[in-house]
């Protein structure tokens, strides 16, 4: 019998390409599923991920997501970015009431939180750091539901606005919080500044340069969108890539070079440019990758704990948005909407829960297992919301 | 149906602007009017904030004015309100005839009784509508004043269009037109000109069968280029693009003012078919070739260079000018026409420097807004 060696082993090995093939067809199946029962089809690209997750059918293996982790990344790169050309430094300087009110509604849900987890006794370190994870909204999600339902107007601006001014606030309160666990952990302060610091400074550092290489690039090319798409896409990824590489933030390196980007733009080089279809394909991903590394396991035991502190989140940023948002221009009967727009958590609560779990074991054991849980729950719910109080204030677009 | 037409003081002008609401990050129409409209109802301001037929559109009427200094003083106070609250909400505020690069099928009809008929009605010709004018209206004693005054200004038509053109571009386009807005109108069915009617009971007549063959419900259904508005007691001139400044805006009234000065107190001419026959030919002209378009004046049959027959009409008016304290406006209106230069010109020499749409409409907003900007 003649040697058959270049017959492939049988089912064939699950490569990178394959699996981003797979991942994307079926999310878009269950994108499309979703949208039969109304969905927002993030829903349906997260149940996706869930069922065939560790947790579900387990095809995606802990291994395999892993692995996916570039594709995560480059979309977090895209959706970060974007978000933090949102971020208009003239608006808030013009609109000082719209300042207090990002600041309140970061402050107020921090609060909220803190205090309800010290109520039921939590320590003080561990329900600052579960309240400083809750102060961030989404990027991902309420930026694809805008984008998907068209969304504009106000209170679109405004989520949009609040999400990356949180987002930021989330990361900063967390980061200067681990060197107080470590120093709980009878660490001296000589072993636990330096590696907070350096994730800050690096990567705002990185963000700024990265930014103006963007201007830089954007003013040679010229005010072509074709080009500076592709350019910006090469920046972003590269950015991505290198943050991650230098042990930096993903988050606040992408958010920073969104962030300055715009705000630095002061000769107006960088066009408007749309993600648009190639876009789409990574946030397919994303939504499937969030989906899979969604943990429901805890849920049963600390699901009390788990919806006080989805509640206690969201009071804290409704009372903010109710007292302030009037005095800065929202209209009557938006500021409620506008607060449940701003309910999704994601991915991005999930790593910085890794980050301290991984520095702080104990944390991992004690509260990671409610802040994963409202993770679980709000990446279901949460998508849901945003649709619910866009299309209620009217700024959805016209269906096609 | 009979209409009277109110008694108003002669010669006294307002102006309504339909401006353009933008987006701060791209420059694009925004759908925020009803937020804005519900800011300006809370401050104080002269005149008069409205909405329009869709939501990237407000329209700023002034209040009525003798002297065309305390119209411009008004319209720059309500600019600067509007320009603030507008900031407040992140909005960007432009005149000009059209947005650069909108898409009409983007926008969003203002949801109230009536725009939502002439949805119904016109379809996408309603949406297409979003484009952006300015409409003057001058005082008449009386109904047959206003039917002379009509016949009259029809012959000026090219004059306002070629100093307001500032809608080259169309959906993204250069148009080679100075002012493309106009197309935008000349697609309704009741778009054009008045009549040839002579006095205020025989338009009366015409308005009263096209109500009983149930054309028409009120004045407001004809669009017409310039029609008498008798619940005003004016003649409101329809044709000028929004201009890109609100001084602009003023001068454009106060030579409309001295034009009705002029040929209510001479009776210089009467109004004959002519004036029809050559006035298609000389709006095209005008929409397409701004100053430089061809001129032909229905009274001597000669043709002439638009800028220069403008020119002459300046100088004839110089008289009327002075009894109405308008002089100052007149002069600057010469000088620009001496230039050959309108705001279209303007909108296309942005473009060439800074190669995007998204800048022009930025740098339009910036003019209105009177705010400085970088490069």
């Amino acid at each position: 019998m003649p040697e058959l060696n270049f017959l492939p082993t049988l089912p064939p090995a699950l490569t990178p390409p394959i699996l981003f093939g797979l991942l994307l067809l079926v999310g878009l199946l269950g994108g499309e599923v979703a949208r039969l029962f109304a969905l927002p089809r993030i829903t349906g690209y997260v149940l996706v991920g869930v069922l065939f997750g560790p947790g579900g059918l387990g095809v995606l293996t802990t291994q395999l997501i892993k692995e996916s982790r570039v594709f995560v990344d480059i979309s977090l790169g895209l959706i970060l970015f974007e978000l933090g050309r949102r971020l208009d430094y003239q608006w808030l300087r013009r609109n000082r009431w719209l300042f207090a009110t990002a600041i309140a509604e970061s402050a107020f849900a921090f609060c909220a939180v803190y205090f309800g987890l010290r109520y039921f006794d939590y320590p003080p370190l561990h329900a600052a750091l579960a309240a400083a994870i809750g102060i961030a909204t989404s990027p991902a999600v309420v930026l694809l539901v805008a984008h998907e339902l068209r969304s504009e107007g106000q209170l679109t601006e405004r989520m949009l606005l609040l999400t990356a001014v949180n987002s930021v606030f989330a990361f900063l309160s967390v980061t200067m919080l681990l060197p107080f666990l470590h120093l709980e952990q009878q660490a001296g302060w000589a072993e636990t500044l330096p590696q907070p610091l350096y994730v800050m400074l690096g990567s705002l550092l990185t963000g700024l340069v990265s930014s103006f290489f963007v201007l830089r690039f954007a003013a040679w090319l010229g005010k072509h969108e074709d080009r500076q798409f592709i350019m910006l896409v090469g920046m972003i990824v590269f950015t991505a890539g290198l943050a991650r590489s230098l042990n930096l933030s993903v988050l606040v390196t992408l958010l920073s070079v969104g962030i300055l980007a715009r705000n630095l733009d002061f000769r107006h080089k960088l066009m408007a440019v749309q993600f648009g279809h190639g876009g789409q394909l990574f946030f397919v991903i994303l939504f499937v990758m969030a989906g899979a590394g969604l943990r429901f396991d805890a849920l049963p035991q600390v699901a009390f704990i788990a919806g006080m502190y989805i509640v206690l989140r969201f009071l804290g940023k409704a009372l903010a948005i109710l007292v302030f948002g009037r005095f800065s221009g929202l209209r009557p009967g938006a500021a409620g909407l506008l607060s449940i727009a701003l309910l999704p958590m994601s991915g991005l609560a999930i790593v910085m829960v890794q980050d301290a779990s991984s520095l702080y074991p104990e944390f991992g054991t004690q509260l990671s297992a409610v802040v994963l849980s409202a993770v679980a729950i709000l990446e279901l719910i949460g998508p849901l919301a945003t649709q619910f109080a866009l299309k209620q204030a009217g700024e959805a677009g016209e269906r096609r | 149906m009979t209409l009277e037409f109110s008694q108003s003081p002669a010669f006294t002008m307002g102006v309504e602007l339909e401006l353009q609401l933008l987006k701060s990050h791209d420059c694009n129409l925004a759908r925020d009017a009803a937020d804005l409209l519900a800011r300006l109802g809370k401050v104080k301001h002269p005149g008069q904030v409205k909405p329009e037929i869709t939501e990237s559109m407000i329209e700023l009427n002034s209040s009525i004015h003798q002297r065309y200094t305390t119209l411009a003083d008004e319209l720059r106070t309500v600019r600067s309100v509007v320009a603030r609250q507008a900031e407040l909400l992140n909005l960007r505020i432009a005149g000009g005839g059209s947005h650069p690069f909108h898409q009409w099928s983007e926008r969003r009809i203002y949801p109230t009784e009536r725009f939502k008929h002439l949805l119904n009605l016109y379809g996408y010709l309603a949406k297409q509508f979003t484009v952006f004018g300015q409409h003057i209206h001058i005082g008449c004693p009386n109904g047959d004043d206003a039917v002379y005054l009509i016949h009259m200004l029809s012959r000026h038509i090219p004059h306002f269009i070629a100093l307001s053109a500032s809608s080259p571009f169309y959906q993204g386009e250069d148009t080679s037109f100075a002012s493309s807005r106009l197309n935008a109108i000349s697609a309704f069915p009741l778009s054009g000109t008045m009549p040839l009617v002579e006095s205020w009971d025989e338009f009366n007549a015409y308005f009263e069968k096209m109500h009983r063959y149930k054309i028409v419900e009120s004045m407001k259904d004809f669009y017409w280029d310039i029609r008498p508005k008798p619940e005003y007691g004016t003649v409101e001139i329809r044709v000028c693009d929004t201009p890109l400044t609100v001084d602009k805006a003023a001068l454009l009234a106060a030579f409309a003012q001295a034009l009705a000065h002029y040929y209510l107190i001479e009776r210089p001419l009467e109004a004959t078919p002519d004036l029809y026959l050559v006035y298609n030919y000389n709006r095209f002209q005008a929409c397409r070739f701004g100053f430089a378009a061809n001129f032909i004046n229905p009274y001597d049959q000669q043709h002439a260079n638009l800028g220069d027959d403008l020119i002459a009409t300046l100088k004839k008016l110089a008289p009327h000018a002075v009894a109405l304290e308008s002089s100052a406006a007149l002069n600057q209106l010469l000088d620009e026409t001496a230039t050959r230069r309108n705001d279209s010109s303007w909108l296309r020499e942005q473009l060439k420097k800074s190669g995007s749409l998204n800048d022009v409409a930025r740098l339009q907003s910036n003019l209105w807004m009177g705010k400085p900007d970088r490069a």
